[in-house]
């Protein structure tokens, strides 16, 4: 009777065990099928994200009326399928931070065209995600453009999808441009008139003293400096030079100008290297490490071979107030220290 | 007597003692701030292997050798320079935007509505860039003859204008703007309740940047806030416009 009994048992476990497993699978398929379920109804809504890139991102051209070139754009989509059109309008500079307004309606002489066998400017076509586009565009100078600089935007855009329905809704269109830089000239001879508008510290403290004034600066401070460079020609420049710093105990130090472009009737707060704008203050560089008394600034610059070489000069001070304070309040409790334990023996 | 001299001679040596200290930590040689984030450091933020101006009668070529995007090449009566010739990068110019589809709901009298998206401009190091932003109309029905006013924000003292943000918290101030928060954004969206009316092309007004860094970027991110609020006379309707971003690197 134990014998059967102990038969039987391990039939009605495997039996048991194979129920279980049933009813794990069913479950199981039932879970991913709700999953799935669920999964396609999430995707019925989605946002729709843009991502672009071009490159180059800029390009300069010197031309002869009458010549054209041809220049090669990649662009790319690293975004959500998108419809995009491609269009060039002209650019005018703002302010003295390399800043632009693109303009709503082109203007100019210069004649662009895409060369492309299957895509016009303005053209709609089409980016799969992760796929690029080369679009070349030439760029034609008729004959009779007057000498001087033209300045343009190329541009690739997404079309705007539909409108949400019964909603107040906005849709945004992503531009993504590169700037592109014309100078036209018949000889190859361009107009340099750079000057220096602006060289000097932004001072923390300042004061004025018969008619002059000085710039101070606690001993830490970083010391922002400031090169703002005019152009009164019809061409754009480029400043080649340096930034020099001299100070009363031999300390020197030298930084080179990037030689941004500063375009025609415009100026430029022209940047050196090395060095970052770490704080909030817009400078060319920002000087740091631990000043003490006066010291010189110096920039030497030209605008290219054969051109004028310009030169401007200013100081600062840098005082150690802190440790002057510092010094001070030690001091003061140094010698209260003594006379109470003077007064106590 | 000799304990007080002893303490003065203490005294006077840790001053002297605290000053040397003081000179030793903070006298360090003068520099420039670098270029620098978690991810690199550039000390001389030009990478060619060599460079150089090479010029005959006919033309004039600078060459950069040993960079992977700026091309350049001369011809007879062309010079063509493409990418910045002072600083190469391999990561190209790229703008973003989270979400193109705008959805502000239905909105219900004097209860503001807002809906969001991301801006991101990546650049490498190649540096300075901006963000401008413009709306193609105010908020309209399709119809066109209704429109929602580009918001002035709480108005009085607390006027905001495309070019400068104001509170607007008031649910009796009515109209359509933005707020922006984030990086390289501009200062006076000084917190969440600063807001603006969109320049709008067909007054026509200029864009307005709403992002821009003229130093080195890698990677900027600020998020738009849209914001609508409509009075128990507005005509009942689905209002819509388009907002043109622009992103383009400097000159």
């Amino acid at each position: 009777m134990k014998f059967e009994i102990g038969k039987i048992k391990p039939m009605n476990t495997h039996i048991q065990n194979k129920k279980s497993i049933k009813k794990f699978l069913l479950t199981l398929l039932l879970f991913i099928f709700i999953f799935q379920i669920s999964n396609l109804k999430s995707n019925e809504v989605f946002a729709q994200q843009i991502t672009l890139s071009i490159s180059p991102p800029l390009t300069e051209a010197v031309i002869k009326p009458g010549k054209s070139i041809l220049v090669a754009y990649t662009v790319s989509n690293i975004g959500d399928p998108v419809v995009l059109s491609s269009g060039v309008r002209p650019f005018v500079p703002q302010g003295q931070f390399g800043d632009l307004i693109v303009e709503e309606e082109f203007s100019g002489p210069i004649r662009f065209n895409l060369e492309n066998s299957n895509i016009k400017l303005s053209d709609s076509f089409f980016l799969p995600t992760r796929q690029g586009q080369q679009l070349l565009l030439k760029i034609r100078v008729p004959e009779g453009t007057p000498e001087g600089d033209y300045y343009y935007t190329f541009f690739v855009k997404n079309e705007p999808g539909n409108f949400l329905e019964g909603a107040t809704s906005s849709q945004a269109t992503a531009v993504v441009g590169s700037n592109i830089l014309i100078t036209v000239t018949e000889s190859g001879l361009v107009d340099v008139q750079g000057g220096i508008g602006q060289f000097g510290v932004i001072p923390k403290y300042q004061l004025t003293f018969l008619g002059k004034k000085f710039s101070f600066f606690e001993s830490t401070d970083t010391i922002p400096i400031v090169l703002v460079l005019n152009n009164k020609g019809k061409n754009l420049i480029k400043p080649y030079g340096t930034i020099d710093l001299k100070g009363n105990f031999g300390e020197r130090a030298e930084f080179d100008l990037i030689p941004q472009n500063i375009l025609s009737q415009s100026s430029r707060m022209v940047i050196a290297t090395p060095s970052a704008q770490l704080s909030d203050v817009q400078s060319s560089v920002n000087l740091s490490g631990f000043f003490v008394g006066k010291y010189t600034l110096n920039t030497s610059l030209n605008f290219g071979i054969g051109t004028e070489n310009l030169t401007s000069t200013m100081s600062f001070y840098a005082i150690p107030f802190k440790v002057i304070i510092a010094t001070f309040v030690a001091l003061a409790i140094g010698i209260l220290l003594v006379k109470k334990i003077g007064k106590e023996e | 007597m000799i304990a007080k001299t002893l303490l003065k001679k203490i005294f006077f040596g840790l001053v002297v003692v605290f000053y040397t200290l003081f000179l030793i930590v903070y006298a360090t040689p003068v520099y420039a701030q670098r270029i620098n984030s978690s991810g690199y450091t550039i000390i001389f933020p030009n990478v060619n292997f060599s460079a150089g101006n090479p010029s005959s009668a006919g033309y004039d070529l600078s060459t950069t050798v040993g960079q992977l995007a700026a091309k350049q090449f001369s011809s007879s009566g062309y010079i063509v320079k493409a990418g910045f010739q002072y600083l190469h990068s391999i990561i190209p110019f790229t703008f973003s935007i989270s979400d193109i589809s705008i959805d502000l709901g239905s909105l219900t009298p004097d209860t503001p509505s807002t809906a969001t998206t991301t801006l991101t401009v990546t650049f490498g190091g190649a540096g300075q860039y901006q963000v401008t932003a413009v709306e193609v109309g105010p908020l309209t029905t399709l119809s066109g003859g209704d429109t929602i006013p580009d918001t002035s924000c709480n108005g009085g003292a607390q006027t905001c204008t495309e070019s400068s943000a104001h509170v607007w918290t008031s649910s009796t101030a009515y109209g359509f703007g933005y707020n922006m928060s984030g990086n390289d954004i501009p200062a006076d969206f000084v917190n969440s309740t600063y807001y603006r009316p969109f320049a709008d092309s067909t007054a026509p007004e200029n864009p307005v940047t709403v992002m821009s860094n003229s130093n080195i970027t890698e990677s900027s991110i600020s998020t738009v806030t849209f914001k609508a609020n409509v009075s128990n006379i507005q005509p009942a309707g689905s209002y819509q416009t388009v907002i043109k971003f622009v992103a383009t690197p400097s000159f």
